[in-house]
């Protein structure tokens, strides 16, 4: 078998914002089940939240193939 | 509903092509000046460009 | 992998299924245009035709099994895709989001029908066709109800930022927009129909090969078999979510320059 360890490692690199996404939809779903008028403040937050984590995640993808 | 789907692809969106943009820019300095760091920094800079912009447009209510 | 390939010493070795699988030969002769995809993106054609035809033939008010099947996915593209996303101005989209998701459906589905056993989307160029179709439709769309050059003024320019602070955030509206909004769209799909593919030969050409190993590896064969037949029916879905995803991102894309909010 031949490959690149590259890829294995943005497998690895993938594995946290793959849970932070998931942490953070999770609290956003309870929140506004919880409190529906709280959507429009949690809203960007919510999307905050998901831009961070899907930075790193997009910042492995792209190192994976470049270095 | 269908907002908040719309939000998400373009973040994704602008998250990969502010990375490609000015990754690509730096990564084309680099070959040109033969220099090295340059490709960190524009990664860098295209991420912080592009979270920007996805505050700018989603995050300020 | 290396130890299975030993174990199972008869023969040659295992050759796992690589992307030169996706590389089918021509049925017809030496002609390049009659490989598998294309007669199978020509097939599916006249089957939609065929089966939209009978279902709308003989409309009537209590409607027959057939019909109805027609109408609730026509009634599921007009409602949950096209009204919900794109608003009042809806029915000017209608026929070309269903025309994309009745063919983008058929063409998955048809990784997993016997005999034809060969997702159509799996080759590359097929996406790439179908998004720059998305792409000339959604610009033309918001270049015709906006103008020239708001329409682009609005792509390039946020409002509310500091002139300079341009230079860094123009460059990635407009790769946004014209490049990494198609080429998403079609890799999507493409990547989703290859590796769901490249899955399934795996599992089915890996409990072949086990079969014809020594005995203990023949016991472990069923359970590979058994996991490709499960995997079919994961397929079954990702076919289907993947050519919801693209009719769905289109209609975003077509309500997003429709409206001028930006």
């Amino acid at each position: 078998m031949t490959g690149t360890l590259n890829l294995v490692g943005y497998g690895l690199s993938a594995i946290g914002p793959a849970i932070a996404t998931g942490m953070i939809f999770a609290a956003y779903i309870s929140g506004v089940a919880r409190q529906p008028e709280a959507r429009s403040v949690l809203q960007p937050i919510a999307f905050l939240g998901f831009a961070l984590a899907e930075a790193l995640a997009l910042f492995g993808l792209v190192l994976a193939f470049v270095l | 509903m269908k907002g908040e789907e719309n939000a998400l692809w373009s973040i994704f969106g602008y998250l990969l092509s502010g990375l490609i943009f000015w990754g690509g820019v730096g990564w084309g300095l680099d070959r040109w000046l033969g220099t090295s760091y340059l490709l960190l920094v524009g990664l860098l800079l295209g991420m912080g460009a592009s979270l920007y912009l996805v505050w700018l447009r989603f995050g300020r209510e | 992998m290396r130890s299975l390939v030993r174990l199972s010493a008869e023969g040659e070795g295992f050759v796992p299924p690589s992307s030169n699988d996706f590389n089918l030969p021509p049925i017809f002769g030496d002609n390049a245009f009659t490989t598998k995809p294309i007669v199978m993106v020509f097939f599916s054609v006249i089957l939609i035709s065929i089966f939209f035809i009978a279902a709308s033939r003989k409309a009537a008010v209590v409607p027959s099994k057939l019909q109805f099947a027609g109408e609730s996915i026509y009634a599921f593209v007009r409602n949950d895709l096209a009204r919900d996303v794109i608003g009042h101005e809806f029915m000017r989209f209608v026929p070309y989001l269903f025309t994309l998701f009745t063919f983008i459906l058929t063409n998955n589905l048809f990784g997993i029908v016997p005999l034809l056993q060969f997702p159509t989307m799996s080759r590359v160029s097929f996406p790439y066709v179908l998004a720059v179709f998305t792409f000339v439709v959604f610009h033309y769309v918001g270049i015709r109800k906006q103008g020239l050059g708001k329409y682009l003024k609005d792509i390039m320019f946020m409002p509310g930022v500091p002139k300079p602070v341009y230079i860094l955030l123009t460059p990635i509206e407009l790769a946004t927009f014209f490049l990494v909004r198609p080429l998403t769209l079609s890799l999507r799909l493409f990547a989703n129909m290859f590796a769901g593919h490249l899955l399934l030969l795996v599992f089915i050409m890996g409990g072949d090969h086990l079969l014809k190993g020594v005995i203990g590896l023949k016991l472990v064969s069923p359970f590979a078999f058994a996991f490709g037949i499960g995997l079919t029916f994961f397929e079954f879905m990702v076919q289907c979510l993947q050519a919801y995803i693209f009719t769905l991102l289109t209609a975003l894309y077509i309500a997003g320059a429709l409206a001028d909010e930006h």
